[in-house]
């Protein structure tokens, strides 16, 4: 059957002026909502001196205070669980969620109403149908179902679409293979990492799943590495399959970009539904086309907690609509997610703080010097390693230390694995001035 | 019930999306409604999540339903 090419024809090749002029409107509305309704953002619209009526064109954005994830932690601490953040009632929520990472000990949670949680597959629809999922294809998904959000919004998107949904849930990685063979699905969600270990395991099992499955797309989310040409490639070899990056983020509850099936190097954003701002990372000036800044993002989706100017501290390059082959008339970032403005690290998915990593370190007495190492196993998996010295006298304590500090680690981070490695007293550096005990030994993204 | 017959840039509403709309306010005006039994109440809910992204997609509408519960 002849599908069309656009989920939304209508605004996926809106001209652009018209398309700014509906993100205006909704940006009034969006700043009307939120004053009206949340405590959170009437306090910052007014220490900021801002009000709504203040909007006379979409360029007054930059009148809008920005949201940071400090603001919302510190809302969160002060009154938990989800801060003065709420626009509505909690008794219309219908999910919970939170952030597979946290900047300190408590995770961003956030919770979503039933027009919410359906506009969150609504997202991922738009990118997948972009990138050629259809009625016919059958989709698995190897991803967990925990309460980190992942590919959940995906898995009802394709249900949305009318595709076949294989949930690959809670399974050993040969029983994910054997399915996706044995079930002849088309398509596979999965991390890029987690796409390569597959691979590899499938190998290990005698198994070509370039030949021998039916995979032909496989979705890529949860990292920058799908977007990565050298990674991309390596991907599409394995499975024999085309490659489409997404990336969202806890906080909107979902993609706010896609790769299309044009393949142009760059993942379109879903113009309609956000506004993505591009700003030097340090200034907060605008950046033009094909000049690095920092994402910047307001959603019109989630009216629960309203999202407005986020720094994402997501490193990305604006280039215009024209840059893709494919009609749509919104912009791309090339190259997806390139990178981050601050310390944070993605491993295997899930977000990883140093700051936060080293806050659970120093609970233990014992640990008299460590290291955080981020790694590159077998050039597929990145994993963290937590190189420690125990104080002198306290050696004993080591084998319990191990194992607790591990679990508090993982705990902290969705169950993410750290590998807790114990030293020689003395081999790990001293500092005197600032302390440099982050190191990541991965190779550099070339794109 | 009025329902408006320009989407939110100002264009006429095609036949299609009059028709879209007009589902979506009748969802709406049921599910003000506390009588319904909660095989109606609810499902109602539901559809209309649904049709808010239609309307919402095509712009139609952009508002919150959390008054109705959605």
């Amino acid at each position: 059957m002849a599908y069309p090419d656009f989920w939304n024809p209508k605004h996926e090749t809106l001209p652009r002026e018209e398309l700014q002029q509906l993100q205006f409107l909704k940006l009034r509305r969006l700043c009307e909502w939120a004053y009206a309704t949340t405590p959170f953002h009437k306090r910052k619209f007014d220490e900021a001196g801002f009000h709504p009526e203040q909007l006379k064109t979409l360029d007054d954005i930059r009148r809008i205070p920005f949201m940071t994830r400090e603001d919302w932690m510190a809302s969160l601490q002060e009154k938990p669980l989800f801060g003065d953040t709420l626009a509505t009632d909690p008794v219309n929520a219908i999910r919970y969620h939170l952030t597979s990472g946290t900047s300190g000990r408590t995770p961003i949670r956030v919770l979503d109403g039933t027009k919410d949680w359906d506009w969150i597959s609504e997202m991922w629809c738009y990118g997948l149908w972009g990138f050629g999922i259809r009625p016919e294809d059958s989709v698995y998904f190897a991803f967990g179902y925990g309460s980190f959000i992942g590919f959940w919004g995906a898995h009802y998107a394709c249900e949305k679409i009318g595709a076949l949904v294989v949930p690959g849930g809670a399974q050993t990685t040969e029983a994910r293979i054997k399915q996706i063979v044995e079930l002849g699905v088309t398509t596979v969600a999965s991390t890029p990492t987690y796409a390569l270990h597959l691979w590899q395991k499938a190998r290990e099992m005698g198994i070509d799943l370039a030949t021998q499955s039916k995979v032909n797309k496989v979705i890529l989310s949860g990292e920058p590495a799908g977007s990565i040409p050298a990674v991309k490639r390596q991907l599409e070899e394995a499975w024999g399959a085309q490659c489409g990056d997404t990336a969202g983020m806890t906080e909107i509850g979902t993609i706010m970009i896609f790769e299309c099936s044009h393949h142009s190097g760059g993942t379109h954003i879903i113009e309609d539904h956000f506004i993505e701002e591009v700003l030097d990372a340090t200034t907060s000036e605008p950046v033009g086309y094909e000049e690095l800044g920092e994402r910047v993002v307001t959603s019109f989706g989630r009216g629960f907690i309203p999202l407005i100017r986020y720094r994402t501290r997501d490193m990305v390059m604006k280039v215009p609509a024209s840059t893709c082959s494919c009609g749509r008339t919104w912009d791309l970032y090339s190259g997806g997610i390139r990178g981050r403005w601050d310390d944070m690290k993605l491993i295997r998915g899930t977000n990883v703080y140093p700051s936060a990593v080293e806050a659970i370190i120093r609970e233990y007495a014992a640990i008299d010097e460590f290291q955080i190492y981020f790694w590159r196993k077998d050039n597929i998996q990145d994993e963290i390693d937590i190189k420690l010295e125990i104080k002198p006298g306290l050696e004993n304590s080591w084998s319990d230390l191990q194992i607790k500090l591990a679990k508090d680690l993982a705990q902290a981070h969705e169950g993410l694995r750290f590998n807790v490695v114990r030293m020689d007293h003395g081999s790990l550096p001293r500092f005197e001035l600032k302390a440099r005990r982050l190191v990541d030994a991965r190779p550099i993204a070339q794109y | 019930m009025t329902t408006s017959t320009t989407d939110l840039l100002g264009k006429p509403l095609s036949e299609q999306e009059q028709e879209i709309l007009a589902a979506y306010e009748t969802l709406k005006k049921l599910a003000a409604r506390d009588d319904l039994p909660p095989c109606a109440a609810r499902n109602i809910r539901q559809a209309l999540a649904s049709l808010w992204q239609a309307t919402n997609d095509l712009g139609l509408q952009f508002e919150q339903l959390y008054e109705y519960g959605v």
